[in-house]
């Protein structure tokens, strides 16, 4: 049976830890995946391998110099005081040269990073360098040093390291890096115990293909290679703490690092596609009757398909899938590729945004096919932690507001339970229809003028002045532009979802409130609003309330005040009033 | 907002007194007794099974009539009762008269041998409910032996609070002083002048303040069970905000009134409710007496005090209270009838003694009602450690009170079995539908299993989530159920 998205409780995630050393300067953040914690190492286990095939071990025709230690300094974006410029730490890593100044590493090593300098081994200097892709769903990143004569300085005929395949299981592997315990490059050697799906703990919220190796891997060890016979079969990349395992290390696997590499090759990463759909096992033999099919061991039935999924539209639920892209699915949703049993969705992982998938569907009695154009699954992003990104707020006199993700939950350690309920069900419940950002009331500076109002913190937003609030840009919008509530011209009115008693402010006080605050506090700046990925599902979401009008003339009045920072990149256009640059005020 | 409930766990232990109203002088050793009770719990995760027989020891107060004042909780899931002389340490069979009050925690014991020595000699208390702040009482023990032990405490407020069950507040003594465990527990006899003012409920040994179960609501408690047909305490069914906010008294147009508060929800089919209050409104005053805007009114002997205790202190259900309000700006008044919502009334019941949970299994799925007990039992930490569907469904529980529903049920988890083949992982997703029809409770879901559908018999289950829909094999099913009982399942539903 294919796992439902649970979306509330990222516990089977908790078990898992990154493999990047991290210092870091600030504490404040305790939502980093970042551990720098060693795990324990049995030293016991190395002697009996000695014995094992030596082709396997043999690493000979590989050069250490071309496996370089990571040094990263980090700035972690703050979540909690959002105008802040955030902690600064430093970490490193592992990764290794893949082609002419092209180094593969991990994404979690290079994420939040403010500086990047490789160091390999013989040399005595480290190089500045910069990162050219990063797949945070897939924790892999291509980083080049910033200048070619360094390379050629430094890495002059240094072979780069070859991807071989999926080592079988039992068979010996070596991992190499810069693990803690010392400077230099150390080598560890263990066996292939499991090839599995497994969530990728740095996004939290990604499922691949995983070998779980019995190598010593420790902090540091991230982004670094494992090799067999002289070639790459991995990426090491997490571990599991707690008492209840030993000796388990993990390695991100070929074809997810050919799967990256294929995507880059547009010079742009496209993500990983999702057929955002929920089945369930077709075992039994009262449900194989009830849709007339034969106790013949095919098939699992559909769920839900998420509407912003790929197959959103397409698979209803009570469909039985019976194959994909011609592979006969089994009734516990396992399919054979390469003579192996696989999960269904390994299809789809390797594929592409844009491709199709065939799938065969038996719908009312009848036989059909249909075919999926697969896309990424949006939605999904407010549960996924958020990297390289600056934290989007508004504040206004006093009351800050951010949209609902996963690094705010955990930043303000919200636990309100209607907030908690529209971030676990933000997909499930399809609430971005309704509300493409989830806006929380995350914190209130206290002043005289809002004083009353601490009890109200972690709740979502409803409307302001009248205005519903479906995205943080409606938030700007109420406060500064010509909203109020009949009758109630004198206030700024906040109503919050499921909480009758508004939340009211002296339109004339709040002014000089929020000046007061801005200075007290020291608010570097009140606001920095982006456009969300999520309003690339355009088709889904529900119109915006009128007045959109008066939103346009507003904005036009708020923009000659602001600097425009760098739009992320891949956020396309949109019809709505919210269509514009980010916003950065001082 | 919506802030978790939590049970908490009272570090203390409870004892229970009685003190009748007799001329003659009282003391501990005169009119106390020991009360030994053996509880057991059902259990929620496994409904058709109780849990561990556990004793407990603790004190009564002997009332008029030979009946033995102890709180509720002393008697919670009991199986067997026994009251035991202080001195002589004469045992004699207890059993409940009446009614239970959970929520105010009383309960009153009699012999069940009415020539039993254990309450021989002994002289019962009478109520003293003039208790004010600075007041002087004296808590009573009993040591081993038999001897009576008296410690002087001061009443430092009276304020209202919880007792046993979350989310219900009475009247409460708060009392300052130094108390040593003694060989039962620190549910004590308060006593003023020989006559018993309260129950101690529990005792902080680091700040040496303690709380008492007052007088007042002992007497009401008393005089309901009186005749015969016990009904409980009225709830008015609102949940406020105070209105200290001056920006929001100017909002609401309150600004030249003194208080009140503002009614930011009101319970559906409360007393509340039924007499036309709305959320939005703000209440002045109940019964005449102004309400502030944090809510307390003037008590003329004990302070400042909630507005509850107007409700809850002594009216009777059924009584009428009047309430002024403020709507849209303008006032407004209302006869308030009052009602009580027993816990039974509420789609997921608060709390549960005394019977088991609601449940049936069918072919190895196992269904339940949904009650807050069944979420606790995931412990302290439930909100957090419970299936989150469940916790927010009895959290925000409107939406399923709109669709009809009597009471939430549910899948809880599925037994290994050849009808649930491929089930077996599912646990804790709501039941919409059975065979087509609505589930809004345990029995509908009985009554749509109990014949085969004609065309197939197969029995198609809906759910709210994941996985939507499952189909069980009508006979099947009923063989495995045979079989578990083989296996030593005792019964295989609890309808009542």
């Amino acid at each position: 049976m294919i796992v439902p998205r649970l979306p509330v409780s990222a516990a089977s995630l908790v078990l898992a830890f990154l493999l990047c050393t991290s210092i870091r300067l600030d504490a404040q953040q305790g939502t980093t995946p970042v551990a720098p914690s060693a795990s324990a190492v049995t030293e016991s286990e190395l002697t009996e391998l000695a014995s094992a095939d030596a082709a396997q071990t043999d690493i000979s025709e590989i050069e250490f110099d071309a496996i370089v230690r990571v040094e990263v300094d980090t700035k972690q974006p703050n979540y909690r005081v959002p105008w802040n410029i955030g902690g600064m730490g430093s970490g490193n890593g592992t990764g290794f040269l893949i082609g002419k100044n092209r180094f593969l590493t991990n994404a979690h090593v290079v994420s939040d990073a403010r500086l990047i300098y490789l160091k390999a081994v013989n040399q005595p200097q480290p190089y500045k360098a910069r990162v050219l892709f990063v797949a945070h769903d897939c924790d892999l990143a291509m980083v080049e040093l910033e200048s070619e004569d360094d390379f050629e300085q430094a890495f002059k005929g240094i072979r780069p390291l070859h991807l071989g395949d999926v080592p079988k299981l039992n068979t010996t592997v070596v991992a190499v890096g810069y693990p803690v315990g010392g400077e230099r490059i150390s080598v560890t050697r263990g066996i292939v115990s499991r090839i599995d799906f497994r969530g990728y703990s740095h996004s939290a919220v990604d499922n691949h293909l995983a070998i779980q190796v019995d190598a010593a891997i420790n902090p540091g060890n991230s982004g670094g290679p494992v090799l067999q016979n002289n070639q790459v079969v991995g990426v090491a990349f997490q571990g599991y703490s707690g008492d209840v395992a030993q000796n388990v290390g993990y390695m991100i696997p070929v074809p997810v690092i050919q799967r990256f590499l294929k995507d880059v090759e547009d010079r742009q990463y496209d993500y990983y596609v999702d057929l955002a759909t929920s089945f369930l096992n077709m075992l039994n033999p009262a449900q194989r009757r009830a849709f007339n099919l034969p106790n013949d061991g095919s098939g699992v039935m559909v769920v839900h398909a998420d509407a912003a999924g790929s197959a959103g539209g397409i698979l209803k639920t009570r469909d039985v899938i019976l194959s994909i892209d011609g592979h006969p699915i089994a009734s516990d949703g396992f399919i054979e590729i390469d003579g192996e049993r696989v999960d269904l969705n390994e299809v789809i992982e390797r594929k592409f945004s844009g491709d199709t998938v065939a799938i065969e569907i038996w719908r009312d009695g009848r036989r059909q096919e249909v075919s999926v154009t697969l896309k990424r699954f949006i939605p999904y992003l407010i549960q996924a932690m958020q990297y390289d990104k600056q934290p989007n707020f508004v504040l206004f006199a006093g009351l800050q507001f951010q949209p609902l993700d996963r690094n705010v939950m955990g930043a303000h350690g919200i636990t309100d339970l209607r907030t908690r309920y529209f971030y676990g069900f933000y997909s499930e419940d399809e609430i971005y229809r309704e509300r493409p950002q989830v806006i929380v009331l995350t914190d209130v500076l206290p002043d005289s003028t809002n004083t009353h109002l601490q009890g109200y913190k972690h709740m979502v937003v409803d409307t302001i002045n009248g205005k519903k609030i479906r995205l943080l840009q409606d938030v700007y919008d109420a406060f500064y532009g010509d909203f109020h509530e009949e009758g109630k011209e004198a206030y700024h009115v906040v109503r919050m979802i499921g909480e009758n008693r508004p939340l009211v402010l002296m339109r004339k006080d709040a002014k000089t409130a929020h000046e007061r605050i801005d200075s007290q506090y020291n608010v570097g700046f009140d606001h920095f609003i982006e456009q969300p990925e999520i309003l690339q599902l355009k088709n889904l979401l529900q119109p915006n309330d009128a007045k959109a009008k008066e939103t346009d003339a507003i904005k036009e009045g708020v923009k000659e005040a602001h600097e425009n920072p760098s739009t992320p990149a891949g956020n396309a256009a949109t019809d709505s009033p919210s269509e514009k640059k980010p916003i950065l005020s001082r | 907002m919506i802030s978790p409930r939590c049970l908490t766990v009272f570090s203390f232990l409870f004892l229970a007194l009685s003190l009748p109203a007799v001329a003659q002088k009282s003391s501990p050793a005169k009119s106390i007794v020991r009360v030994n009770a053996t509880l057991q719990d059902y259990n929620f995760i496994r409904p058709w099974e109780k849990g561990a027989p556990v004793s407990r020891r603790g004190l009564g107060a002997l009332l008029e009539g030979n009946r033995v004042l102890v709180t509720a909780e002393m008697c919670a899931n009991s199986t067997f009762l026994e009251l035991e002389h202080p001195s002589s340490g004469a045992r004699g069979t207890a059993r409940i008269v009446g009614s239970i009050d959970y929520e105010a925690n009383l309960a009153v014991l009699e012999l069940v041998d009415k020539d039993s020595k254990a309450l021989e000699g002994l002289q019962p208390l009478a109520l003293d409910e003039s208790v004010v702040p600075g007041d002087t009482l004296e808590v009573w023990q009993v040591e081993d032996n038999g001897d009576g032990v008296s410690t002087d405490v001061a009443v430092l407020r009276v304020d209202v609070g919880r007792y046993f069950i979350p989310d219900s507040v009475f009247l409460l003594y708060q009392i300052k002083g130094s108390l040593q465990a003694r060989s039962n527990s620190f549910t004590l006899p308060v006593v003023k002048n020989g006559k018993l003012a309260g129950m101690l409920l529990s005792y902080s040994s680091k700040e040496q303040t303690a709380n008492v179960l007052p007088a007042p609501i002992i007497h009401a408690f008393l005089s309901d069970l009186a005749d015969g047909k016990y009904e409980g305490f009225p709830n008015l069914g609102v949940s406020i905000a105070p209105t200290l906010d001056e920006t929001f008294r100017k909002f609401t147009g309150i600004e030249d009134q003194k208080g009140g508060v503002f009614i930011s929800k009101v319970v559906k089919g409360g007393s509340a409710d039924t007499a036309g209050i709305r959320e939005g409104d703000v209440l002045l005053s109940i019964s005449g007496k102004p309400i502030d805007s944090r809510g307390n009114y003037d008590d003329p002997k004990r302070g400042k005090l909630s507005f509850s205790h107007l409700v809850r202190g002594g009216a009777k259900v059924g009584d009428t209270v009047s309430a002024e309000l403020i709507r849209d700006g303008k006032p407004l008044s209302l006869e308030v009838r009052l009602t009580r919502k027993n816990p039974q009334d509420f789609l997921i019941d608060p709390y549960m003694f005394d019977r088991g949970p609601k449940f049936l299994i069918f072919g190895g799925l196992i269904f339940q009602e949904l009650t807050l007990p069944y979420l606790e039992s995931w412990g302290d930490e439930w909100t957090n450690r419970a299936p989150f569907n469940l916790v927010y469904s009895a959290a925000d529980p409107e939406k399923y009170e709109k669709e009809g529903r009597k009471k939430l049920v549910f899948l809880s988890t599925v037994l290994k079995t050849p009808s649930t083949l491929g089930y077996e992982s599912l646990s804790s997703i709501i039941v919409t539908k059975v065979n087509g029809r609505a589930i809004r409770d345990i029995r509908d879901l009985a009554a749509a299993l109990s014949t085969p559908p004609p065309d197939n018999a197969l029995h198609t289950i809906e759910f709210e989530s994941y996985p939507k829909v499952i189909f069980v094999e009508d006979r099947l099913s009923r063989m495995v159920d045979q079989q578990l009982i083989q296996y030593g399942i005792g019964q295989l539903m609890r309808l009542d």
